[in-house]
């Protein structure tokens, strides 16, 4: 049956986050950006609802809340500030990680250590100028583990997480995917340093920067093991895929929101500018993008928990963010100059949500994923990865 | 809880109707599009079968079959519970279209003729009017609202109804009417005195053959080229009092007008899905055509920027499929949906126009060959953004639910 009904826990988990916010997250927006962080009162009032391990399975220790109802908690967070909605979710991608890589007991033994308001996960993936398939970080057996080298960047709590997942290529295994392992580091390992924070675009309350790992010992049993590793790398893309999606309709949502109401409330020749049909044409698109977006994303959500692989993950993936850039970008442009000013909050929103198409697998090689499906055959790389660019983890 | 599946009747309908649509609807498409009509002893064949193929519905109570393609709902009927029935003809819409949009236009039926009656006429009006549409051979109703000087403004209507004796006496002229010429009745809207506005609106039911009641010209179309599509004339045309629809009694409020739009309130999210149909249909062709043609004889930027525009061109019909789900349950749930259905309409439409023309364009000069399909869905999505309310409208409708004070556009 095609239902668009939420549940009533789903419904009641979205109100609270909505709450959550309008309360502690929009008023706080600008303070948060300019000190480069969310501060640790929001963090530990976030962590105090519980929802920070939401769709981690409970035997695992988490909530285990649907893909859907982790998609609702995100738009709702990132309604409030799209920044927040990465800087508060303490755990990251990291939790995604062991969730999708690693054996039960490994999942278990490192989510623990995620569940606290200070606790902070991070996934080492991205490096500049690496290898397309595959990592120039390199893992090489010593002895009963494993020592890492390397330099990662664009890691979310790179420089202070409890909990790091790092992508390394095996030596002496084959290039490319096939010849990739995943490995758990914590805080204060020997060997391990933050380099430099990044500053970038937008989402300025998220804490990215470089990994160095120079030595770092791992012991074998914190070597991510899964049955079909490449599969569960997809897997893992295919989340933050799904996350950032909803993240960029709550920026959607909130940007096409002030639009609305600045639009109303400005005259020009004798009404609101908001009356004049090429404003208000532009109102009714905005809508429509946030709408489809979302619709997209609580069907990629349900998709992901299916047991065939789907392209509608990449595909409201690339919706959302296409989407999204334009409503901000409209929004802006609906403001005009007061837009471009920073007492309105639409400026941050079209620098955050580019910032944002970045967190998780690019557009591009997303829609390369829905062409390969849909062709019947790999158009370009294989997947996990075939994109060019780096992104933010 | 949220889901996405069809239900099994549902997959029933749609599978059911797609062996139909490759099978029967597709081999004829071309030439009807060429020759401008569709077959008569091709429509028979269908109107044999029933069931699932009419153009709208009739009801029950007055010996319909229940659910068609154009399908309608009572809004009496949406207070009892949920349905699944907005859903359903939506499947079967896309179905539909995705084998040819003018066979399913041109389907004997009430088509959009039948809601008018259904929600406005008296029950001796049901029974006599869908009682013709019953009987032997091929029976069509239409729908009159759109003159040559009013279309998305209803409200400016010149064609005029007056009152004597037992009959009104109409003048003037209606357009774009699908299925006008071969009618058995059309539901003509006519005013008293275009200064009372919609109090001056009524509804008659002007049968085929009624003195001073003629067919103009037959147009003829860029695309939907073998469903008709007339203008008729009235010219002192007697209409019987007992057509006036839903009787005197209907028009001591504003029914009169509110009848016309309800028809399109419902009808909205059903015309996205037909949309879809013809833009799944270009889509599956241009990728087929991709697979079969370009895979091994072009460098890989190059194919991979065509596999591009076909990745964009997949998730666009996704999104505005789940719009227009998204609109028809709510109706089937019985939540208000004016905006919805808009949002609907008009994001349908503008995706199918991109996906018709992204398939040409794959198919490179083939897509410019008339017997290459891709050619006519160019030329028939066209109108999708323009009949049942024109992009413009919907977005007007979305705008006036979005504002908190009635914009004066």
């Amino acid at each position: 049956m095609i239902s668009f009904a939420l549940d009533q826990e789903q419904e009641l988990i979205q109100s609270t986050v909505r709450e959550f916010a309008r309360a502690e997250v929009r008023p706080r927006l600008r303070a948060w950006e300019k000190a480069r962080e969310v501060e640790v009162g929001a963090r530990r009032k976030f962590h105090e609802l519980g929802l920070a391990l939401v769709d981690v399975p409970e035997a695992l220790g988490g909530g285990g809340a649907s893909a859907l109802t982790a998609a609702l908690v995100h738009e709702e967070l990132a309604w409030g500030d799209a920044g927040a909605a990465v800087a508060l979710w303490t755990p990251s991608l990291a939790a995604a990680a062991l969730v999708e890589l690693g054996g039960p007991e490994q999942a278990r033994r490192w989510i623990a250590k995620l569940d606290g308001a200070e606790s902070f996960g991070a996934l080492a993936w991205s490096e500049k100028g690496g290898p397309i398939a595959g990592f120039s970080t390199v893992a090489e057996r010593n002895g009963d583990g494993w020592t890492l080298h390397g330099k990662k960047c664009f890691v979310t709590n790179g420089a202070n997480a409890h909990v790091t997942v790092v992508l390394a290529q095996i030596a002496g295994e084959r290039d490319g995917w096939d010849g990739v392992g995943a490995f758990v580091v914590g805080a204060g390992a020997a060997g391990m340093r933050a380099g430099d924070r990044h500053a970038t675009l937008g989402l300025e309350s998220v804490h990215a920067s470089e990994v160095i790992l120079e030595g770092v010992h791992v012991p074998d049993e914190d070597r991510l093991r899964v049955e079909d590793f490449p599969a569960a790398l997809r897997r893992l893309l295919e989340r933050a895929s799904l996350l950032t999606a909803a993240r960029q309709v709550g920026l959607a949502r909130a940007a096409y929101e002030v639009a609305l109401d600045y639009t109303q409330d400005r005259k020009a020749f004798g009404k609101p500018v908001a009356h004049f049909q090429s404003i208000a044409f532009t109102l009714a698109d905005m809508l429509m993008d946030v709408e489809s977006a979302r619709w997209m994303v609580w069907r990629a959500a349900v998709a992901l928990e299916g047991k065939t692989r789907s392209p509608l993950i990449a595909a409201a993936a690339v919706h959302a963010n296409e989407a999204a850039w334009r409503v901000a970008d409209n929004a802006v442009q609906l403001l005009g100059g007061a837009g471009y000013c920073q007492d309105f909050p639409v400026e941050k929103w079209l620098r955050d949500t580019k910032t944002l198409a970045l967190v998780g697998p690019p557009s591009e090689l997303s829609q390369l994923h829905v062409a390969s499906h849909e062709l019947g055959h790999t158009v370009g790389e294989e997947l996990p990865s075939g994109a060019l660019q780096p992104m933010l983890t | 809880m949220v889901e996405f599946d069809l239900t099994s009747s549902q997959q029933r309908i749609s599978e059911f109707i797609g062996q139909f649509a490759t099978h029967v609807v597709r081999p004829i498409s071309l030439e009807a599009d060429r020759a401008h009509r569709i077959p008569d002893v091709f429509l028979e064949r269908l109107t044999a079968m029933r069931g699932s193929m009419s153009m709208g519905e009739i009801p029950q109570e007055y010996g319909g079959e229940g659910a068609g393609a154009g399908d309608v709902k009572d809004p009496k009927e949406e207070k009892r519970g949920p349905t699944q029935k907005n859903r359903s003809a939506m499947v079967a819409a896309e179905a539909m279209a995705w084998g040819d949009i003018g066979v399913l236009m041109s389907l004997p039926g009430p088509g959009l003729g039948g809601p008018p009656v259904q929600f406005m006429g008296t029950p001796e009006q049901k029974a006599r009017f869908f009682g013709i549409l019953q009987k032997p051979g091929l029976h069509w109703a239409a729908y009159g609202l759109t003159e040559p000087g009013a279309g998305s403004d209803v409200s400016g209507i010149r064609t005029s109804c007056r009152r004597d004796g037992d009959h009104w006496v109409l003048n003037g002229r209606k357009c774009f009417i699908t299925n006008g010429a071969r009618a058995d009745w059309v539901v003509i809207f006519a005013t008293t005195d275009p200064a009372l506005g919609r109090a001056g609106h009524r509804a008659f039911v002007v049968e085929k053959g009624t003195p001073g009641f003629s067919v103009g010209k037959i147009e003829e179309k860029m695309g939907l080229r073998s469903s008709e599509t007339a203008e008729l004339v009235l010219e002192d045309c007697r209409v019987p009092h007992e057509n006036l629809l839903g009787g005197d009694d209907h028009y001591t409020g504003k029914e009169g007008f509110m009848g016309a739009m309800k028809t399109f309130d419902s009808s909205r999210p059903m015309v996205g899905a037909l949309g879809l149909g013809i833009a799944r249909a270009a889509y599956e062709y241009a990728r087929d055509f991709v697979r079969q043609n370009y895979l091994l004889s072009r460098p890989l930027p190059r194919y991979t920027q065509i596999a591009a525009t076909l990745a964009d061109d997949k998730r666009l019909l996704e999104a505005a499929r789940l719009m227009c789900f998204r609109a028809a349950w709510m109706a089937d749930e019985g939540i208000p949906n004016a905006k919805e259905a808009s949002m609907a309409k008009a994001y349908a439409a503008r995706v199918a126009m991109k996906i018709c023309t992204d398939a040409v364009q794959l198919l490179g000069a083939h897509g410019l060959e008339q017997h290459q399909f891709v050619e006519k869905w160019y030329r028939d999505i066209k109108v999708f953004d323009i009949f049942e309310g024109t992009g413009q409208i919907q977005r007007i409708v979305i705008a006036k639910r979005i504002l908190r004070e009635m914009p004066t556009f």
